[in-house]
C-alpha cells in the first residue's frame, strides 16, 4: 500500500516537473537557446580564458578594428580608419553617434580609459598576451585617438580585431571587471539582460545597434545555459529545450547528422593537438633527450587514422607545430610517415630494444589520449597513463616534471605562427627544448615588421623543430555545431559563435 | 531437507555433520546460483588468455564501435568493439581479472588486519579492547569513497595503490563483528578448560577461538570482496582507478557513457556482467551463512 503511494507521489512529481519545463523555444517565441559546456567564470572578456567568453565577447563588445571571418580582410568597427604613425604608433579616428547599451555615448575618453586598464598588468587581465604589447592611449580630440606600443609589433591589427574590445569608461571606472560580470555593458549588437554567474545568461538584440560591419541581429533573444554533459544536452535537444549546442563530438554528431529534425555543421579551428617531448631533459633522466626517439615516436603515430577515425570532419594531419593557415607556418617541413618497424628500429639503435616505461600525461580528449598512448605501446614504450585537469597540468610542465604529454593549443584563433609557436619555443617556462638556435631565429622573426624577414626566419626555426622532432604534432580540431532546421547559421573556421549571423528559416 | 519425508531411516544412519552440510549446501539455491557464477568467473578469469578471442590491447580505429552480435554486429566481435575498436568481450574477460583480483586481495589484506585486531579486541578485553575500539571509530568516521578518491588522487591511479587503499580502508567490519564473535566465545566453558590445563594463549586464539568464529568470517570475506569489486569500479568510472589501457569494468562504463544514448549496449554489457559478480557474491556469502551458522540450522 505504501509502496504504491509512494509511486503514484513520484508519477505525479515527474509528470508536474514536466509540465514545469521552461516554454518551448521556437521561432514563435523568438528565443533561441543555447548550451555552453563549461562555466564561464567571468563574462568581462579580459578576465576570462575560455571560448565561452570569446562567444559573449564577441556579442556584446565591439574592437575598434573587425576582421571578416570569410574573408580576413581588417575593416573598422568603433573606429573608421586608423594609420600607423610610426613603428609603436597608431592612430584612429572614431565613429560618431555609437552608444553603450547603458546610454553611455562612445568617444574616444572610453578607448583612453579601456586600453590604459587593461595595459596595466597590475589590473591583472587574465590573459597579458592579449594586451601586454600596448603601452598606453592617448586621446587627440574626442573622436581620434592614439595607442602607444610598447615594442614593435606586427600582429596589433589582428589583436586589435579579436580579443581587445573597448568598455563605457565611466560605468567601468565605478564597476570594475567583477561589476561588468555580472551587469556587462557594451556597444554590440546583443546586450545581457540576466547573468547568473557560470550557469546562465540572457541577452537581447540591440535595437539601436550602429552600423557595423557585424551586421545587425535578427534574433529577438538568445537563453544560454551551463550543461556540462553532453548526453544531458543531446536529450534535450530532442525534446525541444535547447535549438543549438556545439563543440559535439565526432561520434555523436554523425548519429544527429542521420536525423532530419537537425542541421550539423562542421568546421576546422586552429587549434593543433601535438605530443611534447622532454628534449631538454628537464624532467631528469629522460629518453627524449635523444633524437632518435623522438623520431621514434613521430613514426609509431598513425596519424591519418586518427584523423579518420576520431576527430574526423574537417580536421588534417599536421607536421609543424603551428596551423597551417597562420601567417609563417610554412609547410615544407620535415614529415614522419607512420612505420612502427621503423620506430622499433631507432628505438633499438637508441639503445631500447626492448622500449621503455615512461609517465604519459593529457588533459582532454581522453579518447584520443588513449588511441596515441596505444600507438606508443605497440612499439614498445609503456606508459603511465594520467588524466590531469589543464591547470594542474600546465603546473607540472612548467615546472618541467612531464616527460610526454599530449597537449593542444588553439592560438586564441589569431591567424600568425607566433601565436604558437612562439609562445612554446622560446625558452618559456613551457618550453621543453630550449634549443638556442632557434630562440634566436624567432626573435627576429617576432620583432621584424618586414613580412619576408620574418617568413625567412620562421621558415628557418620550423624546419629546425621538425628536423629535430622536438614535438609530434599529430593534427588540426575541428567542431561540431547541431542546431535545428529552423536556424540558419553557417559557422567560421575561428570556432567562435556569432549570435549576429544567425537567423531563422 | 530432502530426506524429511523419512526422520526414522535417517535416524537409523546417522549421517555425518559433513553429510548434514553437504546437504544443506545442496538444497540452497541462492549458495548454488551464487558460487556456480563466482566458480564460473574465476575460471574464465584464470583462462583469459585462452579463452579470448583477441588481443584486449590491439587498437583498430576503423572498426570502432561494432555493435554486438545481438544487435546487428557479426560473430568476428561477438560483444562487439569500443571506442578504440578494440574486442569487447576480450576486454570484458580481461576485466573479470582485475576485479577479481582487486576483490580478492583487497577482501585478504582488510581480512587480516581486520580479524587481528577484532579477535585480540574480544579475547584480551580491557585496554586492547577499548585501544582497537577507537580505532574503529576512526575509521567509521571517515567516508571510504571520499578518503580513497584523495590518496589515488594524491598519489595517482594503478592497479597496486587501488588495491593497498581498498585494502587499508575495508577491515571496519571485519573488526567489528570479530570482536563480537569472539567475546561471546572467550566467556565459554571451553576456553576456560583450555586456559586451566595451561594451552598457550595463541595456540588458544588458533584452535578454540578461529574455528568457532570462522563461519562469520566467511560471509564478512565475500561482502567486502563485492564492496572493494564496487568501489574500484566507481574509481575506475571516476578516472581515478585502474589506468587505461588496462581493462576494467569501471572504466569500460566510464569510457562508453560518452556514446550512451546511441550505443547503450557500451555501458549495458559491463554493468550487466559487474551486477551480476556482485550479485553472486553476495548470494554465495548468505548462502555460506545460513548453511553454516549454527543458529540457522532449523
Amino acid at each position: 500500500m505504501l509502496g504504491t503511494t509512494t509511486r503514484s507521489t513520484l508519477l505525479a512529481a515527474t509528470l508536474m516537473a514536466s509540465v514545469a519545463m521552461p516554454v518551448m523555444a521556437d521561432k514563435a517565441s523568438g528565443t533561441l537557446n543555447v548550451a555552453f559546456t563549461k562555466e564561464l567564470e567571468n563574462v568581462d572578456s579580459y578576465f576570462n580564458s575560455s571560448r565561452e567568453g570569446v562567444v559573449l565577447q564577441r556579442a556584446v563588445w565591439d574592437g575598434l578594428i573587425y576582421r571578416d571571418p570569410e574573408t580576413n580582410e581588417y575593416v573598422g568597427n568603433l573606429a573608421t580608419s586608423w594609420e600607423w604613425i610610426d613603428d609603436t604608433t597608431l592612430e584612429f579616428k572614431l565613429r560618431e553617434g555609437v552608444t553603450f547599451h547603458n546610454g553611455e555615448a562612445f568617444s574616444a575618453d572610453d578607448v583612453v580609459y579601456t586600453v590604459n586598464f587593461v595595459a596595466n598588468e597590475e589590473n591583472g587581465a587574465k590573459t597579458q598576451r592579449n594586451v601586454n604589447w600596448m603601452k598606453s592611449a592617448e586621446k587627440i580630440d574626442d573622436y581620434t585617438v592614439r595607442i602607444h606600443l610598447k615594442d614593435k609589433f606586427p600582429a596589433a591589427i589582428e589583436f586589435l580585431s579579436g580579443p581587445v574590445s573597448m568598455y563605457p569608461d565611466e560605468y567601468y571606472a565605478e564597476a570594475g571587471p567583477s561589476g561588468m560580470g555580472l551587469k556587462p555593458v557594451g556597444t554590440g549588437p546583443y546586450k545581457v539582460v540576466e547573468v547568473v554567474p557560470g550557469q546562465h545568461f540572457v541577452l537581447e538584440a540591440n535595437e539601436s545597434y550602429h552600423d557595423s560591419p557585424k551586421g545587425q541581429p535578427e534574433l529577438a533573444r538568445i537563453d544560454i545555459r551551463t550543461i556540462p554533459d553532453v548526453n544531458t544536452q543531446m536529450a534535450e535537444l530532442f525534446s525541444g529545450t535547447l535549438d543549438l549546442i556545439w563543440q559535439v563530438p565526432a561520434d555523436q554528431a554523425n548519429k544527429l547528422a542521420q536525423m532530419d529534425q537537425f542541421t550539423v555543421a562542421n568546421e576546422s579551428t586552429m587549434r593543433v593537438g601535438y605530443l611534447q617531448m622532454d628534449a631538454a631533459g628537464r624532467s631528469g633522466e629522460s629518453p627524449f633527450t635523444n633524437k632518435l626517439v623522438r623520431q621514434a615516436v613521430n613514426h609509431a603515430i598513425n596519424r591519418q587514422e586518427l584523423v579518420d577515425a576520431l576527430l574526423q570532419g574537417s580536421s588534417k594531419v599536421v607536421y609543424t607545430p603551428c596551423f597551417p593557415s597562420q601567417f609563417g607556418c610554412v609547410q615544407d617541413v620535415t614529415e614522419y610517415e607512420y612505420d612502427p618497424e621503423k620506430s622499433k628500429a631507432l628505438l633499438a639503435e637508441a639503445g631500447y630494444p626492448d622500449g621503455f616505461s615512461i609517465d604519459f600525461y593529457a588533459y582532454r580528449d581522453r579518447q584520443y589520449a588513449e588511441a596515441i598512448a596505444s600507438y606508443l605501446n605497440a612499439v614498445g614504450i609503456e606508459t603511465n597513463f594520467n588524466m590531469l585537469q589543464y591547470s594542474a597540468l600546465r603546473e607540472l610542465n612548467m615546472k618541467g616534471e612531464v616527460p610526454v604529454s599530449f597537449q593542444t593549443w588553439g592560438s586564441y584563433s589569431i591567424n600568425d605562427a607566433s601565436a604558437m609557436v612562439s609562445q612554446f619555443f622560446k625558452h618559456g617556462a613551457l618550453d621543453s627544448t630550449r634549443d638556442d638556435e632557434v630562440l634566436e631565429w624567432l626573435d627576429v622573426a617576432d620583432s621584424s615588421t618586414d613580412p619576408d624577414t620574418r617568413l625567412e626566419y620562421y621558415t628557418k626555426a620550423l624546419k629546425k623543430i621538425t628536423e629535430e622532432a622536438y614535438w609530434a604534432p599529430m593534427f588540426t580540431y575541428n567542431t561540431n555545431y547541431v542546431f535545428k532546421t529552423e536556424v540558419s547559421y553557417t559557422p567560421t573556421a575561428d570556432e567562435v559563435l556569432r549570435f549576429v549571423d544567425m537567423s531563422w528559416n | 531437507m530432502t530426506d524429511a519425508a523419512d526422520p526414522l531411516a535417517r535416524e537409523i544412519r546417522g549421517p555425518s555433520p559433513q553429510q548434514m552440510l553437504k546437504s544443506r549446501a545442496l538444497s540452497h539455491k541462492g549458495l548454488i546460483f551464487g558460487m556456480s557464477v563466482v566458480v564460473l568467473l574465476v575460471l574464465v578469469a584464470l583462462l583469459a588468455p585462452v579463452l579470448a578471442p583477441h588481443d584486449p590491447y590491439e587498437q583498430s580505429l576503423m572498426t570502432r564501435m561494432v555493435p554486438p552480435v545481438f544487435m546487428g554486429g557479426t560473430w568476428e566481435h561477438p560483444l562487439g568493439t569500443d571506442h578504440l575498436g578494440r574486442d569487447y568481450l576480450s576486454r570484458l574477460i580481461y576485466g573479470a581479472r582485475v576485479s577479481l583480483m582487486i576483490g580478492a586481495i583487497a577482501a585478504l589484506i582488510s581480512g587480516v588486519i581486520g580479524t587481528a585486531m577484532g579477535v585480540a579486541a574480544g579475547y584480551f578485553g580491557g585496554k586492547v579492547d577499548a585501544f582497537v575500539m577507537f580505532l574503529i571509530n576512526v575509521r567509521l568516521a571517515m567516508p571510504v569513497v571520499l578518503v580513497a578518491l584523495a590518496v589515488v588522487a594524491i598519489l595517482g591511479g594503478s592497479l597496486t595503490v587501488v588495491i593497498c587503499v581498498l585494502g587499508l580502508l575495508l577491515w571496519d567490519r571485519f573488526a567489528v563483528v570479530m570482536r563480537a564473535s569472539t567475546l561471546q566465545i572467550s566467556r565459554r566453558d571451553y576456553i576456560a578448560a583450555a586456559q586451566v590445563i595451561g594451552a598457550s594463549t595463541p595456540r588458544i586464539l588458533l584452535t578454540e577461538i578461529m574455528p568457532n568464529v570462522v563461519n562469520n568470517l566467511i560471509v564478512i570475506v565475500t561482502l567486502e570482496m563485492a564492496h572493494a569489486i564496487l568501489l574500484e569500479a566507481a574509481l575506475s568510472f571516476l578516472g581515478l582507478g585502474v589506468q587505461p589501457p588496462t581493462p576494467s569494468w569501471g572504466l569500460m562504463v566510464s569510457e562508453g557513457k560518452n556514446m550512451m544514448l546511441f550505443e547503450p549496449w557500451l555501458v549495458l554489457i559491463p554493468g550487466v556482467v559487474l551486477f551480476v559478480l556482485v550479485l553472486a557474491i553476495n548470494l554465495m556469502g548468505d548462502g555460506l551463512r545460513d548453511v553454516t551458522a549454527p543458529e540457522g540450522r532449523s
